[in-house]
């Protein structure tokens, strides 16, 4: 008998459904009516179809988009990935990020970003734009088949968002599923990772998918190219495009360095992972092609190798999707999304690209024109060649180290990653990057052509010395452990020195003609601060107490802190204050002080609350705060802590409830302190503790003196309201003694308390890692610097038009 | 010989190197055996927390130093050494590796990679978590 589920709103997932379906076929239709009429140019009614048809795939993609969004905020926990992403108490920002929390909806943000691009593109009306959506629309297809869902045979084509929970693999074996009403059974939804309820997974997702998406645009000009013989004029038209891609996908992979910066422990804001690496190659790729641009515009020539680079970009983001989402890297990257047992077919998408791309590439290269005679070495394009060179130099390095899980896979090897991950990397990218922004500084000040040798090297000469000194000074300042890293200092410098210098001579201080130098300077910025950040950075935290096994084995960056100890870390007092639990977070607050020679008192300067979120899940996870100064940063973090214990002490920490009778005078001595009863006061203040006039307040003043002889103040009250007796507990936490005043007896002129000690005094405590990381500010200005130089080479090219 | 054949040329043997050098800089995976046999080369050793002996990590005394038995794929114990705080959740690991290299008896471990019940997506063994009320009824 076939099961009535009561509740389901079945109507939202056939919509879906039939949306994906209409989405695919338009993706479809606009491909091959787009073919057809580039091959007919004179047939306008399928260039007609072809424009209506993409529109059609764009309303069904951003009307998905849309439904995803409304069934994850009404909570419709019949659907699968609703359930599995949102939940009941979700605060409202987050609902955006449930959407790219899962595979399927993060293929929609993708193939949403390039609807949006071709859009714009379509709108242009141009020659190119038939050939361009053209491309566009076949990636789509392929993009929309991974969240088909749909079997052909037995085999499973697509991942669907729209699957019921009752139907899905995991679920539809369980007892329950089989119940008429087991929608009002299932409480709440699982949710979002709550490691990932955080601002950054608002922004960075949509930024990185944005870049990715953008990707796609230089590659369809290329193929465009190569499709309409229009082997030369593509470039203008995309070069904005280009940049754009340079700008949105740098721009995703600094928010992602930021992010693991702020709230990751990585300790620090690029660790080398392996998705990391896989969305940085396509980046370097890219900016190697947009410098080819530059040539292919100014000397008509190299329109091959610009091709080249902007498919192997493409090529590269498609690479890093499938590195992502087929569960390849395994364990190794914190990045990768539950495999979905798509790998088949993103590999598929993967090959598919590289032949299409490779034999439309190799059948057209003889024809592709260009001036074909050599470069003097003293010209721009030289130099730009030789950049782009060394940028492949460093995308190979990438991509080999990042790519072992897969060399394994394919060879059957069993190769480690390399142990010291930075290390490894960074033996290869300091020098390389080194050489790119010598060759930023050279690049710039040559001419196209040929240029004068003197000429050069006299307008090159003020930047070369300047920088040299700065750099000399800054070396012995900074004091670093080898010579890349010396190497890097000048090159940065010299970098910021020479592009500086070049726009306020060269360039007469316009910034609508300076993005190129602004952009560098940025990128130098950049380099400069991380070398410095991360050569530099110094563990304050050193428990110097240790026995130091030597370089391997750094055996004391971590310390253990009680809570009220004060420890010395670098020019600051460190004090652990305690720990306090909000919602499923328990932030520890540890005050950070300075002596102040003037008083000789410590002073705060600021508290820093790194916390550790309880996630039943997933475990617990502990994310550092960070204090931001212009010069450095303080980073902190709770490498371990005892949790169990929180601030509600249990009645069974301390002793038996014991009551004393103690006259003034009296001394009682518990197991670490000596009490004694100094005074009695009766509270003037009656007012703040709401007592009537008639009532009475009074407070017995204990002295509790430590082993060193140092004491403290204690002052339980005792309340006679109304001919009741109200007895304030109070309680020294350091020491662990709770006193409670429970009566007066007047008569044998004594008092009676209830004294409680902690039976083990085991104070709470933390271990924690404290790194300075100087001038990291360095690195966000120079973000921002190369952000704001791209954005102006866009607005220039946009208007130069 | 043009200048773009040495400037090829060159390319080509800086990415063999890369190639050669990183091959060279890449570990193994190997179990306690194997280390043992090949004292002071670093290995990554796969393998599962004995969860019948001690853990060892008493900070008052070394906030730096944590200590635990080890059971590698092949079923071989070793004590491994871990110069560094523990880390948060070890006992929750499904599957731990351990980089280092075997000194006498001891594993001295580098690093710790923990496999956590899918910390950053979670999924598998969940529908057993599943929240829902009445079951039986």
């Amino acid at each position: 008998m076939e099961i009535v589920y009561e509740g389901e709103s079945l109507i939202y997932g056939v919509f879906g459904n039939l949306l994906l379906a209409a989405a695919f076929s338009f993706a479809l239709l606009s491909f091959f009516s787009f073919l057809i009429s580039i091959k007919n140019p004179l047939d306008v009614a399928w260039k007609k179809i072809a424009r209506t048809s993409f529109i059609l795939h764009s309303v069904s993609v951003i009307v998905i988009f849309a439904l995803l969004y409304f069934l994850i905020s009404g909570r419709y926990y019949e659907y699968y990935y609703v359930w599995q992403h949102s939940s009941d108490n979700l605060p409202a920002q987050y609902l955006f990020a449930c959407i790219w929390e899962g595979q399927e909806g993060s293929f929609i943000l993708w193939a949403f970003w390039h609807c949006i691009l071709g859009l714009f593109i379509l709108k242009q009306n141009n020659e190119w734009s038939a050939p361009v959506i053209m491309v566009v629309s076949i990636v789509q297809a392929f993009i929309l088949s991974m969240i088909l869902g749909v079997f052909v045979g037995d085999l499973k084509i697509g991942s669907n968002p729209f699957t019921l929970l009752r139907e899905h693999p995991d679920m539809a074996n369980l007892p329950f599923v089989q119940l008429p009403d087991y929608l009002n059974r299932i409480e709440d939804g699982r949710g979002l990772n709550p490691l990932l309820q955080n601002y950054w997974m608002v922004i960075h997702p949509p930024m990185l998918f944005l870049g990715f998406a953008s990707t796609l645009i230089p590659f369809a000009f290329a193929m465009a190219a190569l499709v309409t013989k229009k082997y030369t004029e593509w470039v203008k038209p995309a070069l904005s495009f280009t940049l754009f891609a340079v700008l949105s996908l740098g721009t995703g992979l600094l928010m992602g360095a930021a992010w693991a910066y702020e709230a990751l422990s990585f300790g620090g804001f690029w660790a080398w992972d392996p998705v990391e690496n896989a969305s940085l190659v396509p980046w370097i790729t890219l900016v190697a092609g947009l410098h080819v641009m530059f040539i292919n515009k100014s000397r008509q020539k190299a329109f091959a190798a610009s091709i080249i680079l902007l498919s192997a970009s493409f090529i590269l983001v498609l690479y890093s999707t499938f590195l992502t989402r087929s569960g390849i890297l395994g364990d190794s990257s914190v990045h990768s999304f539950t495999d979905l047992g798509l790998m088949g077919q993103l590999l598929f998408f993967l090959i598919a690209f590289i032949v299409i791309a490779a034999t439309l590439i190799i059948y057209h290269i003889k024809k592709i024109p260009g001036v074909k005679e050599e470069d003097p070495i003293l010209s721009r394009e030289f130099w730009l060649y030789l950049g782009m060179l060394i940028l492949l130099v460093s995308a190979i390095q990438i991509s080999f180290s990042t790519s072992i899980p897969v060399i394994n896979k394919v060879f059957g090897t069993n190769m480690a990653p390399p142990v010291e991950v930075e290390a490894h990397y960074n033996s290869w990218q300091v020098p390389i990057a080194s050489l790119i922004l010598i060759m930023m500084c050279i690049a710039i000040y040559l001419r196209f052509k040929k240029d004068d040798k003197k000429r050069f090297f006299k307008s090159i000469s003020l930047s070369f010395f300047l920088s040299l000194i700065i750099s000399i000074a800054l070396g012995i300042y900074f004091v670093f452990s080898t010579v890349p890293m010396y190497l890097l200092l000048f090159a940065s410098v010299f970098a910021i020195i020479a592009n500086f210098i070049y726009f306020i001579n060269k360039l007469k201080a316009k910034f609508k003609i300076s993005g190129a130098t602004i952009s560098h300077i940025g990128f130098a910025l950049i380099m400069l601060g991380s070398l410095i950040a991360n050569a530099k950075k110094d563990v304050i935290s050193e428990n110097v107490l240790n026995v130091d096994l030597g370089k391997d084995f750094p055996n004391n960056e971590n310390i253990m802190i009680r809570k009220g100890d004060t420890l010395s870390m670098g020019s600051y007092y460190v004090t652990y204050t305690g720990q306090r639990k909000e919602g499923v977070n328990v932030f520890f607050t540890i005050d950070y002080f300075r002596y102040n020679y003037e008083r000789s008192t410590l002073s705060k300067v600021f508290t820093l609350e790194p916390f550790v979120q309880l996630n039943e899940r997933m475990g617990n996870v502990a994310e550092p705060a960070t204090k931001h100064f212009i010069n450095y940063d303080l980073y902190t973090h709770v490498t371990y802590a005892e949790l169990d214990k929180g601030d509600d002490e249990k009645d069974e920490d301390f002793t038996k409830m014991e009551e004393v009778k103690l006259s003034i005078g009296d001394t009682l001595s518990t197991s670490r302190h000596l009490l004694v009863l100094s005074h009695l006061n009766s509270t003037q203040d009656k007012e703040s503790l709401g007592l009537a006039d008639n009532d009475l307040a009074v407070e017995a003043s204990f002295y509790v003196i430590d082993q060193f002889g140092k004491s403290k103040e204690m002052k339980p009250m005792l309340i006679i309201k109304n001919n009741t007796l109200l007895s304030k507990t109070e309680e020294l936490d350091e020491e662990g003694i709770r006193i409670k005043f429970l009566n007066i007896l007047p008569k044998e002129n004594q008092l009676v308390f209830n004294i409680q000690e902690r039976k083990s005094n085991k104070r709470d405590f933390i271990i924690m890692k404290a790194v300075l990381f100087p001038y990291m500010s360095l690195v966000w200005a120079g973000s921002f610097v190369l952000v704001f130089g791209l954005i102006i080479s866009i607005r220039n090219r946009m208007s130069s038009k | 010989m043009k200048k773009t054949h040495i400037i090829a040329l060159i390319v080509v043997a800086v990415a063999f190197a890369i190639i050669l050098s990183s091959l060279s800089n890449t570990s193994t995976y190997a179990n306690f055996s194997t280390s043992a046999k090949n004292p002071g080369k670093t290995y990554h050793v796969v393998g599962k927390l004995n969860k019948d002996r001690d853990m060892i990590y008493a900070p008052e005394v070394n906030a730096n130093l944590f200590t635990f038995f080890m059971i590698d794929n092949e079923g071989k114990e070793s004590k491994v050494v871990y110069n560094n705080s523990k880390p948060q959740d070890f006992e929750r690991a499904e599957q731990i590796v351990i980089v280092g290299k075997m000194v006498e008896d001891e594993f001295i471990a580098s690093e710790i990679l923990m496999k956590c019940p899918s910390k950053y997506n979670g999924n598998e063994q969940d529908q057993n978590n599943l929240s829902y009320s009445n079951e039986s009824q």
